[in-house]
């Protein structure tokens, strides 16, 4: 039966910009297909993304399950016979995910151009300037460096990011809502006796992301498996000094036991800081190497790429530096530049949903899905 | 005074065609072939387009015509060191190098029986062993044996001067310089195959059983080093399944950037190879695009009806050896069929593409090449480019083009 194609043009533009610009370069042979080691034995990707992009398929395009289970490694953009980089299209359209999936749709306009980075930095510097006004009027405080002085834990620090979290949190539950409809709606129904979500993510962590298997598995751009694992742990390692240090708080103010900061940094919780600040920033070079290093005849490097590494540069270096200037006593300097620092982690957390780094909610449910739906790559 | 004369560098079909034209309308002509024998590629085929004849058939008129003219003189084993003057009158030097073996051979082959040491055949890509004295090939022209001085050990050895009744060899013969004063030359230096150590996905020189197209033809070819049998080259047995795999090289950036024309054509020529000696044997053609250039698409369409040969668009980018068996495992994608299988194969054919020889060889020639290295000028030095030199080419194609190449420099040389 003859099938009409209606092409979308405008979206063959949109994937172009988002950084799939040689898509047009594609002759479908199907390299691609067979070099991934991810992809599946039955309708295996990017060959067949490659030609729905060609022909501005849209609805096949963002309903697509497939763009979450590649992991960008690159090998089919390098071995690519035309330079049509599939691999920049998988994240062209991942790009275009990030922007789309999650609500407020502003949000996701102002985090896909650099155009609109002004705005993005204003929201929390005013935000902080505020804080910074209310609590010592902009001035820098006498005596030891206690960063609580001009931003204070109870009144200004917990309640603004407790809010940024829960603002995060509901728009991935709604917008990890509305991907697993279109992955319904492309056809993808887990069986009757598939595992529940939630036993498929617990196999998702415990087979995959706790060992970063599938990035081994790469031939091409070995430096993401060390950089991406350390920038992985290091975070980790971060979230579990942020909550440890948040519990402490509250123990210390309802029962008076507990620790409050600055902690010695003999202390194990700044020790595991510390340890997880230098993973962080030995995962950052890394990863800002292999995209440097990038041969641009077989990978483009795009705005949402670069915003996720330099976010995630400046809360690594920052932080840092507000340590050492602290440790110093350099009073002006600490407190400007842990003032950076917030900035960069609000930057980091509040737009997580519309920024790359929500590949971490996106991919991670899409691959629980997969397992629902018993999608997995040809070897495995 | 403009010089008359022509060279020609490259035996192959089309610099014989070039200098046939050329030499009877009465212009002569020189033709330098760097290899012990004419013909060329063609000469390594079992059969070849467009009507699948063996070379025998146009190779053996060609050298015919050569014989009786006069006007036409070659060398073999010859390269050109330098080219000076210009159009009209060029000043070129030819070095030639010792074949050691003189115009009293009669290929009685004595000398073979006696001769202690083995090379690797380049004429069969190595799938078979020479002695380091041998005969370039059956039918080869002159027929003449040659030694390869890479390996011979010499007049320390001296078994065949021994052997030989007719006083043919001359183990010191020494490389000898000549020059030739010529109005116009034309490069008909032909192709290469293309590496296929350089495709390792495809298994490229690793797998024993993984040939090229061109490795088929000699298998193929009755006076090949099978005798004709097509069979593995690990075991010798009888392969029942067949997979070619198509653009081994050719429309690839990492590669060879642009399309070898005929190899589509070659794989479907081999699989009547296959269906001659083996009717039940199964065919897997993987390809992107199947180019049957103008009235080759019948060709196409027969080969189509067969029920054994299955045409499954999509490239191979994966092969590896089963180790026990000697099986080729073929990863690909039937893009029909969306599925991305793993098929296992007796043995598997690699249509390797076609590469310029003046892009891989040193050249001394000044003339501009596309980024390919194929010739794309030259013409107003008088210098004109022909075949595969130009651009990849079935046999015919080229012959036409050594036609039109050979009036150009005739052209020139009568201005």
């Amino acid at each position: 039966m003859a099938t009409r194609i209606e092409p979308n043009v405008q979206f063959i533009r949109e994937m172009q910009a988002a950084g799939g610009e040689s898509l047009k370069k594609c002759y479908q042979c199907a390299t691609c297909s067979v070099i991934c080691p991810l992809s599946p034995e039955d309708a295996p990707f990017p060959r067949k993304e490659m030609i729905w992009a060609q022909w501005g398929l849209k609805d096949k395009l963002v309903n697509d399950i497939d763009i979450w289970l590649c992991h960008n490694c690159g090998e089919c953009s390098d071995n690519c016979p035309r330079g049509a980089k599939p691999a920049d299209l998988l994240a062209a359209l991942r790009n275009m995910a990030y922007k789309s999936l999650a609500k407020p749709a502003i949000l996701g306009k102002w985090m896909s151009s650099p155009k609109y980075l002004p705005q993005l930095i204003a929201i929390p510097a005013v935000l902080f300037l505020i804080v910074w006004a209310i609590s010592t009027g902009l001035r820098i405080p006498e005596g030891e460096i206690i960063f609580a002085k001009v931003f204070p834990t109870l009144a200004a620090i917990d309640p603004i990011f407790i809010l940024v979290t829960l603002f995060v949190v509901f728009t991935f539950i709604s917008s990890i809502g509305s991907m697993f409809s279109s992955f319904k709606a492309s056809g993808l129904t887990p069986k009757e006796d598939a595992p529940g979500i939630f036993r498929s993510l617990i196999m998702v962590v415990k087979d995959e992301i706790i060992d970063h298997r599938k990035f081994k598995e790469c031939e091409s751009n070995q430096d993401r498996y060390p950089g991406h694992l350390l920038i992985f742990y290091g975070f980790i390692a971060l979230a579990i000094v942020t909550g440890t240090i948040a519990l402490f708080y509250w123990t210390d103010k309802l029962f008076g036991f507990g620790m409050t900061t600055p902690l010695a940094l003999w202390n194990p919780v700044k020790i595991l800081a510390n340890v997880g600040g230098i993973a962080l920033i030995i995962g950052l070079i890394y990863m800002t190497r292999s995209r440097l290093n990038a041969d641009t005849r077989n990978a483009i490097n795009s705005y949402y790429d670069w915003y996720i590494l330099g976010v995630i540069w400046v809360v690594a270096v920052t932080g840092f530096l507000a340590q050492i200037f602290r440790l110093a006593d350099t009073a002006t300097l600490a407190y400007w530049v842990y003032y950076v620092h917030l900035v960069s982690v609000f930057m980091l957390f509040a737009y997580l949903p519309w920024s790359k780094l929500a590949h971490l909610v996106y991919r991670t449910a899409a691959l629980a899905y997969a397992r629902q739906i018993d999608r997995r790559g040809f070897d495995e | 005074m403009s010089n008359n004369s022509i060279l020609v560098i490259g035996g192959g079909f089309s610099g014989l065609t070039a200098a046939l034209e050329a030499a009877e309308v009465g212009h002569e002509v020189f033709i330098v072939e760097k290899m012990p024998y004419l013909g060329g590629r063609v000469a390594q085929l079992k059969h070849y387009f467009p009507k699948l004849c063996p070379p025998s058939c146009g190779l053996e008129i060609n050298f015919q015509r050569i014989k009786n003219n006069p006007r036409v003189k070659f060398f073999t084993m010859a390269e050109v060191v330098s080219v000076s003057g210009g159009p009209g009158n060029y000043e070129v030097k030819i070095k030639i190098k010792p074949r050691y073996v003189n115009n009293n051979c009669t290929a009685c082959d004595k000398c073979v029986e006696v001769c202690p040491v083995e090379r690797d055949s380049d004429f069969d890509f190595n799938l078979d062993k020479t002695k380091a004295i041998y005969r370039p090939h059956l039918m080869s022209f002159p027929m003449r044996y040659v030694i390869d001085d890479q390996v011979c050990e010499g007049t320390a050895c001296a078994k065949c001067v021994e052997a030989c009744e007719y006083q043919a060899i001359d183990l010191e013969e020494k490389e000898k310089e000549i020059t030739l004063n010529v109005g116009s030359l034309m490069v008909a230096t032909g192709w290469v195959p293309y590496d296929v150590k350089k495709l390792i996905h495809l298994g490229g020189g690793q797998i024993s059983n993984v040939i090229t197209n061109m490795q088929m033809e000699r298998l193929a070819a009755p006076a090949g080093p099978t005798d004709g049998k097509i069979q593995r080259p690990s075991d010798g047995a009888e392969p029942k399944r067949i997979a070619f795999v198509q653009c081994a090289g050719s429309r690839d950036q990492n590669h060879l950037d642009y399309c070898s024309y005929i190899c589509c054509m070659a794989s479907l020529k081999h699989c009547t190879y296959i269906r001659e000696q083996y009717p039940d044997a199964e065919v897997v053609v993987y390809y992107i695009d199947l180019r049957a250039p103008g009235r080759y698409e019948k060709f196409l369409h027969k080969i189509e009806q067969d029920e054994k040969v299955l045409m499954v668009k999509g490239k191979v980018a994966k092969i590896e050896e089963e180790v026990d068996t000697g099986d080729v495992i073929v990863t690909a994608e039937d893009i029909m069929g969306g599925v991305k299988k793993e098929e296992k194969f007796n043995l598997v054919v690699l249509a390797t593409g076609m590469q310029p020889s003046v892009a891989v060889e040193e050249s001394i020639l000044d003339v501009p090449k596309d980024d390919h290295g194929f010739i794309i000028g030259g013409e107003e030095k008088g210098v004109f480019a022909v075949g595969c030199a130009k651009m990849p080419l079935d046999v015919m194609t080229s012959a036409e083009t050594a036609t039109g190449a050979a009036l150009k420099a005739i052209q020139t040389v009568r201005r």
